[in-house]
C-alpha cells in the first residue's frame, strides 16, 4: 500500500470518530423520524398532508424532482469524469457517486409513498398480473417508473463497479490484519478480483460503458419528471421546455451538495492531500458554471413566458414570477443561480466555510425553483377556481427532514464502510506519476 | 358450508327484508319494487312541497320531486333534498327524557294518562300548546279539538321566520289575511320589493319553473329587483336596485305614484321609480308587483294596491285566503305566550316541533319565562336548546315516517304517509301526543282518516284516500278569492332613523335544521359560505369601517353584542348589515352547535325583521370562515357568454386531433345544461350528494380545499357595480370525449365507455391523482380520508359504491341510472326512450336547466340542445370534445 491511500484505507478501517459517531447518531434520529413519518402516512392516508384540489402534489412530488436533480447532477458530473480520464475524478467520483446514489434512494421513496394506495405501487409495473391489464403506457407516470428504475440500477451498478478493486484491497487489507470474517464480507462482493490485467482490463470497459450508461439516463430521468408536468393542461406547465429547464436547473443542487460534502469530508477525514486544492477549486468553478448555465435557463424562461406565451400561459407565467410566486421564484433565482457566482473569485474558492454553506443553498435554490413549478405553477388554472393555498404539514416537513437524514446516514455509513475515494485511481495516477518521474 | 352460507344469506335478507322496513306501506308503489318511490309531503315553513320517497329494501334513500305536486313538479329543493339525511341522522334524539334524564316510554304515558284529569279541574286554564305555523287540517284540527275541551287552553304559534307584516300588511289592504300567487308565467313584468320568488321558500320551485317556462317560450318577465341583501332572484333581475331597509317604502310609494294608485299618501320621488313604473305601465295587466319578508306593513300594503292599479289580479297573479289553519302575528303570540309564563299564569306547556328557546329573539328571556313553568314537554327530532330547558322531552317522529297531511303553499292538500318504518323506536307523533290530551288517543293514520272523512264524507272515501296517497295530491289548490280593497289601506309607517341597520333573514341554506350535514356543507349561492353564517355588508360599508373579510366584528344592539364574521358581498345595499338566522346554535349536536353566530342575540322583541342603531366594532381578531368559492368575473376563462335575441354562438368546434375518432355507434350520452335557466339554487348539487353517496367532509376539511362535492355551481358576476347581475354555471364532470384525465393514468384506472362515458374504476385507482392535475374542469375528487365508515348507513344509496381512501372519485352521469334504465328496456324488450334516464342532478333541477341524453339518437332533447344557437362548450377551445355543454344566458336586446 502506497503512503497516499493509508488515510483512505484507515478512514474507512478506523473505530468512529466522536464527530461521525455524532453525525450518525443525529442522522439515524432523523431516519427514526422517516420511519415514523411513513407509518404515518401509511396508517393515516396521504390526508396527514396539506395538498387539496387542485394542489394534489406537493412535497412529495418537489422532494422527489429535487432529490432527483441531485443524483442526476452528482452522477453525472461522476460519469463526465470518468468518460473524461479527468484528474479530478479520482478525488471526488466515488463520493459523487454514493451522493448520486444516495440522493436516488431518497428520491425513490417519493413515487410510492405519494400514491392515495401505496401498497398498490406494482400496478405501475408491467407484469402479467392476473387483472389482465398492463399500465397504460402512454402516462407519463409509467415512463417515470421506468426512468426511476432504470436510474436506481444504473446509479447502483456504477457505483458497485467503480468499488470492486477498493473492495479486494480491503479485502487483503482485512484478511491480513486477521478480522476474516469481514476480510469474507468484503471478498463476497469484490467478486473474487484478483488485480489481473485481464481484471483491469475488463473492469475498466465494464465502468466506462456504465458510465455512458448513465449520461442518457440521467437527462431521462430528469426529463421524466419534467413530462410529468409538461404533458398536462395546466397553463404554467404545458411548455416544451419544460424538460431541458428542469435537467439544467437541476444541476447546481447535485455540484452544491457534491461540494459542500466534498469540503466537509476533506476535513474531517483528513484526506487534504487526496482530495486537493485544486480539486476543490475545480469543482467550486463547475458549480459556478452550472449556475450560469442554470441563469440562462432563467432568462429564456423570462423571456418565453413574457414575450411568446399567449393568454393563460402568459398569466400563469407572470402570477408564478411575479405575482404571488415570485419569492419562490426569485428565490430560487438568487440562491442557485446569482449566489454561486461568488465563486469566481479565486479567493472564495478554498474555504470551507464559503464552500459549504453556498453548496447547500445552491441546492436549497434548486428546491425552491421546484416548489415554485408545482406549487406556485397552480396560481393560474384553466378556470378560475378558488383555490386553498397548499401549506405543507408537520407530517411533510418530518418526511422532507427524514429524507434528507437517510441521505446523510447513507453517506456516512458509505463512508465507514467502504472507501470514500478511490484507492485504485489514487493508486493508478501515482503510478503514472512513477513513470513519468523515472523517465526523466 | 353451503347450507351455513345460505342461513347467512338468509338471515342477511330477514333483517334488511321489505318486511322489516315499511312494507307494506299505504300506497301502490311507484317504480318496481327494488325501488319503490311513494308520494308524500314534506313541510318548509309551515307549507307542503310534494315529493316522492325513493326506498330501497324498506330505507328512504332520496328523495325526488313529485310531479303531480303543484309545489313541486317534480323538482326538490335543498331542504327537501336533505330531509333524508336528517331521517337517518344517528344524532336524532333516540330517548324520552325527564328532566335530562332518560325514561322508558312507560313513565311518559303514565304522565300523560294523569294529565286530562288535572287540567279538567280548572277547564284548562293554564295549558298552553306552542307549535310552528300550523296549515295541517288534521292538526289544526286535534288542536281545536283540545282548545274546546279545554276552554282555558291557549294555541300559540312560532316561527322566527313568519312574515307578521306580510299578515298586517293584507289587513291593512283588505281587511284580511290573504296569500299571493303570483305566476311567473304569464307576468310580463315583475317588481320585487325584497321579495325573492326564486329564492328558498314553500313556492320555490313553482316560481321558478313558471319563470323560465316564460324565458323559454321567449317571453321572459322583465324582472325588477329592490332590495338590501342580495337575493336569488336579484341576482338573475333584469334590473336591481340595492336599496337601504329605510328607502324601501319610499321607493315603492314613489312607484305606486306614477303608477297613478287611488287613495296613496303623498312622498317623495326616486330616481329609478319612473322607469320601473313605466315598464310596468306598459307590461299591464300582466304585470305585478310582490312585497317580501322583511318589508313593512306599508310596503306590503302597497304592493297590494299597485298589484290593483295594474289590474294584475287574475292575469298574472291571484289572491287566495291564507292555507295556514290560524293566520296570527307570530311574534306577538310568543311575547303573550312569554309574558303569561312569567307571570305564572302558565302550568302546563306543550311544545310541539318549535325550538322558541333557540330561535325567539335573545331579548324576550324566552328560556327564563319557560323555566318558571312546572309541566312543560317538548317534542322535537333533536335534543336541542328547547328539549334541554324543557322537563319533558319526547323524539318526535321525522316527517317521513309519521302519518299527517299538509297544504301547499297555494292551498293544495296532500297526505303525509310513512315512507319508512320509524328509525328512532321511541319517536312519536304530534297527532298522538294531542290524542292522549283529548284522551282519545287514536293511531296518527286513524286521525288523518277522520279529518278526510269529515271533508269528503263516506262514500267513495277507500277509493278517494288510496288515490291521494298514490297521487300525492288531496285536492285542489285553494279558490281565488278577491277581495276589495280597503279606502283606508295606505297606511304611512314611520320613516326609521338612517343609522346603520341590521337586517335580520333566513339563512340561505339552513332553516332549523343546524344539524344537516349536507346543508352546512353546502355553499350558499352568493356568499360562498359553508359550515356558518357571517354577517353581510357591502364592500363600501365594511372598507369605511377598516373590515376585511373574515375579519371578527362585534355587532351590538340596545346593549347587546356578538361576535360575528365579515363577510362583504357585492350589491348589498349601503349602511346596513343583513345577519342571517339560524346559526350559533348552542345545541344542534357534533354538527351544529357553534357553526357561524346567532343573530336571534341582537332580533328586537317584537321578532321585527329591521333594527337601526347597530354598532360594529372590529375585534382584531379573525373569524373561522369557510369560504369555498369567490364569485368570477366576466372577462374570466369559463365565463359564461351572453347572447342577445337572435344572436347565435359559434358552433362548438370539434378541434384537431392526432388519433382517429372513436365511432360512437350505439348511444353517445350527453349532457346540455341552460344556463340562463339556471337560478342557483344548489339543488342538483346536494341532489348529487344524496344519489351518489358524496361524503361530508366537515369545516376543517373543506376550508383545506378537499370539499367532495361531485357538482359546483359557478357564479360569475357580469357587473362590478352596486348590483350584479350574476349568471349560474353548474358544472359536474364535462365526460370529455378527448378526456385529459385518461391519458395521465399510469393505471388505467379512467376510461372511456362505449358509449361515450368518461369512466372511473375506483377499485384500480392508485391514488397518483395526475387525472385531477390535468383536468382544466377541476371536477374530480379525491378521498384524502376513509369516509366509508360515516356513509355506511342504511341512508346509502346501494346502487352506488362507497369509494375507499386514496382514490379519486367524479361525476358518473349517474352510471347508475342508466344501467337500470337499460334493464329495464332489455327486459321490456324495447329501446331505451329519449328522457327516460334522469340525472339525479336534472330530477332535482327546478328550472329544467339540465337535460340528459343519447345525442346520437335522432330527435332527442339533448341533441337537438346541442345544436342550438346559444350552445357553447366549457374551454372549448382546448379540444377536450366535451359532453357536457352548456346554453348561454339571454339578454335582452336593449342591455338592461
Amino acid at each position: 500500500m502506497s503512503v497516499s491511500t493509508r488515510p483512505v484505507v484507515a478512514a474507512t478501517l478506523r473505530p468512529g470518530a466522536w464527530g461521525f459517531r455524532l453525525g450518525l447518531l443525529l442522522a439515524l434520529a432523523g431516519v427514526a423520524v422517516l420511519a415514523a413519518a411513513i407509518a404515518a402516512l401509511l396508517v393515516l392516508g396521504i390526508g396527514v398532508w396539506g395538498n387539496n384540489i387542485p394542489h394534489v402534489w406537493g412535497f412529495d412530488l418537489i422532494a422527489y424532482a429535487w432529490w432527483i436533480g441531485i443524483a442526476n447532477a452528482a452522477s453525472l458530473f461522476a460519469a463526465v469524469l470518468v468518460l473524461r480520464r479527468h484528474g479530478l475524478r479520482t478525488a471526488v467520483n466515488r463520493f459523487a457517486e454514493a451522493v448520486a446514489l444516495a440522493a436516488v434512494l431518497a428520491s425513490a421513496l417519493y413515487p410510492i409513498l405519494h400514491l392515495g394506495r401505496p401498497w398498490l405501487f406494482h400496478w405501475t409495473v408491467a407484469y402479467p398480473a392476473t387483472t389482465g391489464l398492463w399500465p397504460q403506457f402512454g402516462s407519463p407516470l409509467v415512463w417515470d417508473f421506468w426512468g426511476i428504475m432504470a436510474h436506481v440500477i444504473v446509479t447502483a451498478l456504477f457505483w458497485y463497479i467503480g468499488l470492486i478493486p477498493d473492495l479486494a484491497t480491503l479485502r487483503d487489507r482485512t484478511a491480513t490484519q486477521g478480522r476474516l470474517g469481514l476480510a469474507r464480507t468484503y471478498g463476497l462482493f469484490a467478486l473474487g478480483w484478483r488485480g489481473s490485467v485481464v481484471h483491469w482490463h475488463r473492469h475498466q470497459a465494464a465502468y466506462r460503458l456504465v458510465a455512458a450508461l448513465v449520461l442518457p439516463l440521467l437527462l431521462s430521468a430528469q426529463t421524466v419528471v419534467a413530462l410529468e408536468f409538461a404533458t398536462t393542461l395546466v397553463p404554467a406547465w404545458h411548455q416544451a421546455r419544460l424538460p431541458v429547464h428542469m435537467v439544467v436547473t437541476g444541476l447546481p443542487s447535485g455540484l452544491g451538495v457534491v461540494l459542500a460534502m466534498a469540503a466537509v469530508l476533506r476535513h474531517a477525514l483528513s484526506i487534504e492531500r487526496i482530495i486537493d486544492d485544486t480539486d476543490m477549486d475545480l469543482l467550486a468553478r463547475l458549480l459556478a458554471c452550472a449556475a450560469l448555465a442554470s441563469g440562462a435557463a432563467y432568462a429564456h424562461e423570462i423571456f418565453t413566458g413574457l414575450v411568446f406565451a399567449k393568454g393563460a400561459a402568459q398569466e400563469a407565467f407572470t402570477a408564478r414570477a411575479f405575482g404571488a410566486g415570485a419569492p419562490a421564484y426569485w428565490g430560487a433565482i438568487l440562491l442557485s443561480v446569482l449566489l454561486p457566482q461568488l465563486l469566481w473569485r479565486p479567493g472564495l474558492r478554498l474555504r470551507a466555510a464559503v464552500l459549504i454553506p453556498v453548496g447547500l443553498l445552491a441546492a436549497a435554490g434548486v428546491w425552491l425553483d421546484r416548489w415554485s413549478l408545482v406549487v406556485g405553477g397552480l396560481l393560474r388554472e384553466r378556470l378560475p377556481t378558488h383555490a386553498v393555498a397548499y401549506v405543507p404539514t408537520a407530517a411533510e416537513w418530518a418526511l422532507l427532514a427524514g429524507s434528507a437524514a437517510l441521505f446523510g446516514a447513507v453517506l456516512l455509513l458509505f463512508g465507514r464502510a467502504i472507501p470514500v475515494v478511490a484507492i485504485f485511481e489514487i493508486r493508478h495516477e501515482e503510478s503514472l506519476e512513477d513513470v513519468a518521474e523515472e523517465e526523466r | 358450508m353451503l347450507l351455513m352460507g345460505a342461513s347467512v344469506a338468509l338471515a342477511a335478507a330477514g333483517c334488511d327484508g321489505p318486511d322489516e322496513h315499511g312494507h307494506p306501506l299505504h300506497a301502490r308503489p311507484r317504480g318496481a319494487d327494488e325501488a319503490a318511490s311513494y308520494a308524500t309531503v314534506l313541510d318548509l315553513e309551515g307549507l307542503g312541497r310534494g315529493v316522492l320517497a325513493r326506498t330501497r329494501a324498506g330505507h328512504a334513500v332520496k328523495i325526488e320531486g313529485n310531479p303531480q305536486h303543484p309545489a313541486s313538479l317534480g323538482a326538490t329543493d335543498i331542504f327537501a333534498e336533505a330531509a333524508v339525511l336528517s331521517l337517518h341522522d344517528p344524532h336524532r334524539s333516540h330517548r324520552i327524557r325527564h328532566n335530562g334524564r332518560p325514561q322508558a316510554p312507560a313513565g311518559l304515558d303514565a304522565v300523560l294518562a294523569a294529565l286530562p284529569a288535572t287540567l279538567r279541574v280548572n277547564g284548562g286554564a293554564g295549558l298552553r300548546l306552542l307549535t310552528g305555523p300550523v296549515a295541517s287540517p288534521t292538526l289544526a284540527r286535534l288542536i281545536g279539538d283540545v282548545l274546546a275541551a279545554f276552554p282555558g287552553a291557549q294555541w300559540h304559534q312560532h316561527d322566527p321566520l313568519a312574515d307578521d307584516d306580510a299578515l298586517a300588511g293584507a289587513v291593512a289592504a283588505f281587511g284580511q289575511p290573504v296569500a299571493v300567487l303570483p305566476d311567473l308565467a304569464r307576468a310580463q313584468a315583475v317588481l320585487c320589493l325584497g321579495a325573492d320568488p326564486l329564492g328558498p321558500g314553500p313556492a320555490q320551485l313553482r316560481q321558478a319553473r313558471d319563470w323560465s317556462t316564460a324565458r323559454r317560450a321567449g317571453s321572459p318577465p322583465r324582472l325588477f329587483v329592490a332590495e338590501a341583501t342580495p337575493s336569488l332572484t336579484g341576482a338573475r333581475a333584469d334590473r336591481r336596485i340595492a336599496l337601504h331597509p329605510a328607502e324601501a317604502e319610499g321607493f315603492a310609494r314613489a312607484v305606486a305614484a306614477t303608477l297613478g294608485v287611488s287613495g296613496l299618501a303623498k312622498g317623495a320621488a326616486h330616481a329609478a321609480a319612473p322607469d320601473i313604473a313605466a315598464a310596468l305601465l306598459a307590461a299591464a295587466p300582466a304585470a305585478i308587483v310582490l312585497a317580501g319578508r322583511g318589508q313593512p306593513p306599508a310596503v306590503h300594503a302597497l304592493a297590494h294596491a299597485m298589484n290593483q292599479a295594474l289590474g294584475a289580479r287574475g292575469v298574472a297573479l291571484r289572491l287566495i285566503a291564507s292555507p295556514f289553519a290560524r293566520p296570527e302575528p307570530m311574534a306577538a303570540s310568543l311575547v303573550a305566550l312569554t309574558t303569561a309564563m312569567r307571570s305564572g299564569e302558565v302550568t302546563h306547556l306543550l311544545v310541539l316541533g318549535a325550538n322558541p328557546v333557540q330561535d325567539a329573539p335573545a331579548f324576550l328571556a324566552f328560556e327564563q319565562a319557560m323555566r318558571r313553568v312546572p309541566f312543560t314537554l317538548h317534542a322535537g327530532l333533536w335534543e336541542d336548546e328547547t328539549a334541554r330547558a324543557s322537563r319533558w322531552h319526547v323524539p318526535l317522529l321525522h316527517p317521513l315516517e309519521a302519518w299527517g297531511d299538509s297544504l301547499a303553499f297555494d292551498g293544495t292538500p296532500a297526505i303525509r304517509q310513512p315512507a319508512t318504518r320509524p328509525v328512532v323506536d321511541d319517536a312519536r307523533d304530534a297527532l298522538g301526543l294531542l290524542g292522549k290530551i283529548l284522551a282519545a288517543p287514536l293511531p296518527a293514520r286513524e286521525a288523518v282518516i277522520a279529518t278526510w272523512m269529515d271533508r269528503w264524507g263516506g262514500i267513495g272515501f277507500d277509493d278517494r284516500w288510496t288515490e291521494a296517497l298514490e297521487v300525492g295530491t288531496a285536492g285542489p289548490p285553494s279558490p281565488t278569492i278577491s277581495p276589495a280593497l280597503r279606502p283606508d289601506w295606505d297606511r304611512p309607517g314611520e320613516a326609521p332613523p338612517a343609522t346603520l341597520t341590521a337586517i335580520f333573514a333566513p339563512d340561505a341554506g339552513l332553516r332549523d335544521e343546524a344539524q344537516n350535514a349536507w346543508l352546512q356543507e353546502l355553499p350558499r349561492a352568493l356568499t360562498g359560505l359553508a359550515w356558518g353564517n357571517a354577517a353581510l355588508f357591502d364592500p363600501q360599508t365594511a372598507a369605511t369601517l377598516g373590515l376585511a373579510p373574515g375579519d371578527e366584528v362585534e355587532l351590538t344592539l340596545d346593549g347587546r353584542s356578538v361576535l360575528a364574521a365579515c363577510w362583504p358581498v357585492a350589491g348589498h345595499a349601503p349602511g346596513c348589515v343583513t345577519l342571517p338566522l339560524g346559526g350559533g346554535r348552542k345545541a344542534a349536536g357534533a354538527v351544529g352547535t357553534g357553526r357561524g353566530f346567532d343573530a336571534t342575540m341582537l332580533r328586537p322583541a317584537d321578532g321585527a325583521w329591521t333594527a337601526p342603531g347597530l354598532v360594529v366594532r372590529r375585534t382584531g381578531a379573525r373569524a373561522s370562515l369557510v369560504a369555498t368559492a369567490a364569485p368570477y368575473r366576466a372577462d374570466d376563462a369559463g365565463a359564461v357568454p351572453r347572447v342577445q335575441p337572435g344572436e347565435a354562438l359559434a358552433p362548438i368546434a370539434r378541434g384537431t386531433s392526432l388519433h382517429p375518432d372513436w365511432p360512437y355507434e350505439g348511444r353517445a350520452w350527453g349532457m346540455a345544461i341552460d344556463v340562463d335557466a339556471c337560478i342557483g339554487c344548489n339543488a342538483c348539487a346536494i341532489a348529487c350528494q344524496a344519489e351518489n353517496n358524496v361524503p361530508v367532509v366537515g369545516p376543517q376539511e373543506l376550508a383545506r380545499g378537499r370539499g367532495m362535492h361531485w357538482l359546483r355551481v359557478d357564479r360569475y358576476d357580469f357587473d362590478a357595480s352596486e348590483a350584479p347581475a350574476a349568471s349560474f354555471q353548474p358544472v359536474p364532470c364535462m365526460q370529455c370525449e378527448k378526456a385529459p384525465c385518461e391519458p395521465v393514468c399510469p393505471v388505467n384506472a379512467t376510461v372511456h365507455d362505449n358509449e361515450g362515458l368518461n369512466v372511473m374504476v375506483h377499485a384500480r385507482c392508485v391514488g397518483t391523482r395526475t387525472c385531477s392535475n390535468n383536468c382544466p374542469y377541476k371536477v374530480r375528487r379525491f378521498n384524502w380520508d376513509d369516509h366509508r365508515p360515516a356513509m355506511d348507513t342504511p341512508r346509502r344509496n346501494p346502487d352506488v359504491s362507497l369509494r375507499p381512501r386514496g382514490v379519486m372519485e367524479k361525476c358518473t352521469y349517474c352510471t347508475h341510472r342508466i344501467s337500470a334504465a337499460r334493464s329495464a328496456a332489455t327486459l321490456e324488450g324495447r329501446e331505451l326512450r329519449d328522457g327516460e334516464v334522469e340525472t339525479a342532478c336534472q330530477r332535482a333541477c327546478p328550472t329544467q336547466a339540465i337535460t340528459f341524453g343519447d345525442l346520437n339518437a335522432p330527435g332527442s332533447a339533448v341533441a337537438a340542445q346541442r345544436h342550438d344557437a346559444r350552445s357553447y362548450a366549457l374551454l372549448g377551445d382546448l379540444g377536450t370534445r366535451p359532453r357536457t355543454t352548456y346554453l348561454a344566458q339571454r339578454v335582452p336586446r336593449d342591455g338592461t
